[in-house]
């Protein structure tokens, strides 16, 4: 078993991924005292939007994976089943965002749940007529009861297909890769509605005014981007571990590659047709959104016009893209390393494009992205992602299951994929 | 004995069969030779040693081809023929030239792919000197051929029937032209 191998003890990689976790909630907190509650709490937001997002790419490849009954990922599909165990982690983290919002001041991360809070042009949220129309769906019982069953779908899924998974292992049964087709086919829709209404909550109604019905299909595709970015790290690991050597081929690195550079077309696609769209119809009700992303009230541009251009645009696709069209490119391990590690910083600049200029100076203007709210934002990503990758630790160290699905029906046909 | 010989073709029964003779074949060093299979065998294109295809090339040059077409279209018809303001958009902008453009470059990929693949391949071919073996029907079937062509630089009759007897062929031919 993986446990056994001499390099690389998981044990103390747990343990440092625990303490760097810790390390950046701590910083995080401190922020606190230096930038107050406000923009610390923004910066959470996004460090856990961010593992969320990974985590719910692990779970829907995983579906995914059992829809089609593919065959190539089935190594890979165990260290996401891994991978899966943040869930529970990442709902503890998300509380204090609730609870700040319960306990503190309301409007701490979303501003319509404080009906006082001042808007645009004098106005008070609770008399805007754009939240008012909104109230039976924006509202603090709805918030807290559909995050809480956005987690629990998660979480409930990720059981159902760690349990079936790690039990095949020891009886090799095949009722158990049936179950969990049964869940992939009603699991996909309960995925799909669930972050497509996470990422509504959470992200977009920070801007409650503003409407796209690309948001769903662009969290997604962040995701998917993430998880495989992530599991191209965790072979890379493996591989230098020596436990993915004579079980990887060339062949699975070129899968995943071709998977990475069809997410690349198809998360452009959307976040393309979002912008564009917007920008064809040029309705200000749709425009502001955009615009605050790219000029100050005078008519300047800020920071974000060049995160968009530079970071979303050449960053988070051309780059991406030209890199991942060459076959050698995917099939070499340092290149794969270095787009993933690329992909997973442009997937952080993009939830931050969504999520920060929600922050605005006395005049309305975004804050800037470079300043001393990026440590917080940083650390928090950091922060938890110490705890995702503890927890992923735990799990792949945990006697329940072996390092790839022995006895799933496909693992032959998996190991010598194309060969 | 054909007055112009094409060259030798062996047939084998198993695709492990066809497989091995094709590393033997491939290490031998000979160039000018292929194998004939009713379906694709994984990792035959390594057993004989043929490098990773030139299609992706053709591939890029049609998409960028088609791209820049999509871009000087709205540009030219748009923007510099006969400008035409519509719904108060600049004369040209590369937004909403990008649909276009975009369609274009997976066509243009997708023509330049097909076109690259049969030019690559000699096709379409209306003749072949392997059309004229008797058995040849059963390469779609159940059979696997392998045919070594006599313009090879290392081709000897007897040598290279030798080659193929001990890689395991049988039934051993030689082609006419």
């Amino acid at each position: 078993m993986s446990t056994q191998t001499a390099s690389n003890p998981p044990a103390a990689g747990a343990r440092k991924a625990l303490v760097v976790g810790l390390a950046g909630i701590a910083l995080t907190a401190c922020g606190l005292l230096v930038s107050g509650g406000h923009i610390v709490a923004m910066s959470w937001l996004v460090g856990v939007s961010y593992w969320t997002a990974i985590a719910i790419g692990m779970l829907m490849l995983i579906l995914i994976h059992h829809i089609f009954d593919a065959s190539w990922s089935v190594v890979l599909r165990r260290q996401f089943e891994h991978g899966l165990s943040a869930f529970g982690w990442l709902a503890l983290l998300f509380l204090p965002l609730v609870l700040a919002s319960v306990l503190g001041p309301k409007d701490i991360v979303w501003p319509w749940m404080n009906p006082a809070g001042e808007i645009h042009g004098g106005h008070t949220v609770g008399h805007d007529p754009l939240y008012l129309k909104k109230a039976s769906f924006l509202n603090l019982n709805m918030f807290i009861g559909m995050t809480v069953f956005f987690f629990a779908s998660w979480i409930w899924l990720s059981a159902r297909l760690r349990k079936a998974s790690f039990q095949q292992d020891k009886d090799g049964d095949v009722k158990w890769t049936f179950m969990n087709r049964r869940t992939a086919a009603f699991g996909l829709p309960i995925g799909a509605l669930t972050l497509t209404f996470a990422s509504i909550y959470w992200i977009k109604s920070l801007e409650y005014h503003w409407f796209s019905t690309m948001y769903g299909v662009w969290f997604f595709a962040n995701c998917v981007r993430g998880a495989l970015s992530i599991g191209v790290l965790i072979m890379l690991w493996l591989w230098a571990r020596n436990d993915y050597k004579g079980i990887l081929n060339n062949n699975h690195w070129h899968s995943i590659g071709q998977l990475m550079l069809a997410f690349t077309v198809f998360w452009a696609y959307v976040t393309f047709s979002q912008y564009f769209l917007i920008w064809n119809a040029n309705v200000p009700e749709e425009t502001f959104w955009y615009n605050l992303r790219e000029i100050n009230a005078d008519g300047t541009a800020n920071q974000w016009k060049w995160i968009g251009i530079i970071g979303i645009l050449f960053g988070h696709f051309f780059i991406p893209f030209l890199f991942l069209l060459s076959y050698r490119h995917k099939v070499s391990h340092g290149h794969m390393r270095f787009i993933s590690l690329w992909i997973l910083a442009v997937i952080f600049l993009d939830i931050c494009y969504n999520i920060l200029p929600v922050l605005k100076d006395a005049h309305g203007n975004a804050l800037p992205f470079f300043s001393l709210n990026l440590v917080w934002t940083l650390s928090a990503t950091v922060g938890v992602g110490g705890i995702c990758v503890w927890a992923y630790l735990r799990s792949f160290m945990s006697a329940g299951a072996k390092l790839i699905p022995i006895r799933d029906p496909r693992i032959k046909e998996c190991l010598t994929h194309h060969e | 004995m054909p007055a112009q010989s094409y060259g030798l073709i062996a047939t084998f029964e198993t695709p492990a069969a066809i497989y091995h003779a094709a590393e033997q074949v491939r290490d031998a060093g000979y160039k000018h030779w292929d194998c004939i299979s009713p379906f694709p065998i994984h990792g035959l294109d390594k057993a004989m040693g043929l490098k990773r295809s030139i299609v992706p090339r053709f591939s890029l040059a049609g998409g960028i081809t088609g791209f820049c077409t999509g871009m000087s279209l709205i540009w030219w018809t748009g923007g510099y023929d006969y400008k035409l303001i519509v719904g108060g958009k600049p004369y040209f902008s590369p937004m909403f030239a990008f649909p276009v453009s975009y369609e274009l470059t997976i066509l243009f990929t997708a023509f330049a792919t097909i076109g690259g693949m049969l030019f690559l391949n000699g096709l379409p071919k209306h003749y072949h000197p392997v059309l004229k073996y008797e058995h040849i029907k059963r390469g779609m079937d159940d059979l696997f051929f392998l045919v070594i062509e006599s313009r090879d630089p290392r081709f000897n009759l007897a040598n290279t029937r030798s080659l193929l007897e001990k890689a395991g062929g049988r039934d051993i031919k030689e082609l006419e032209a």
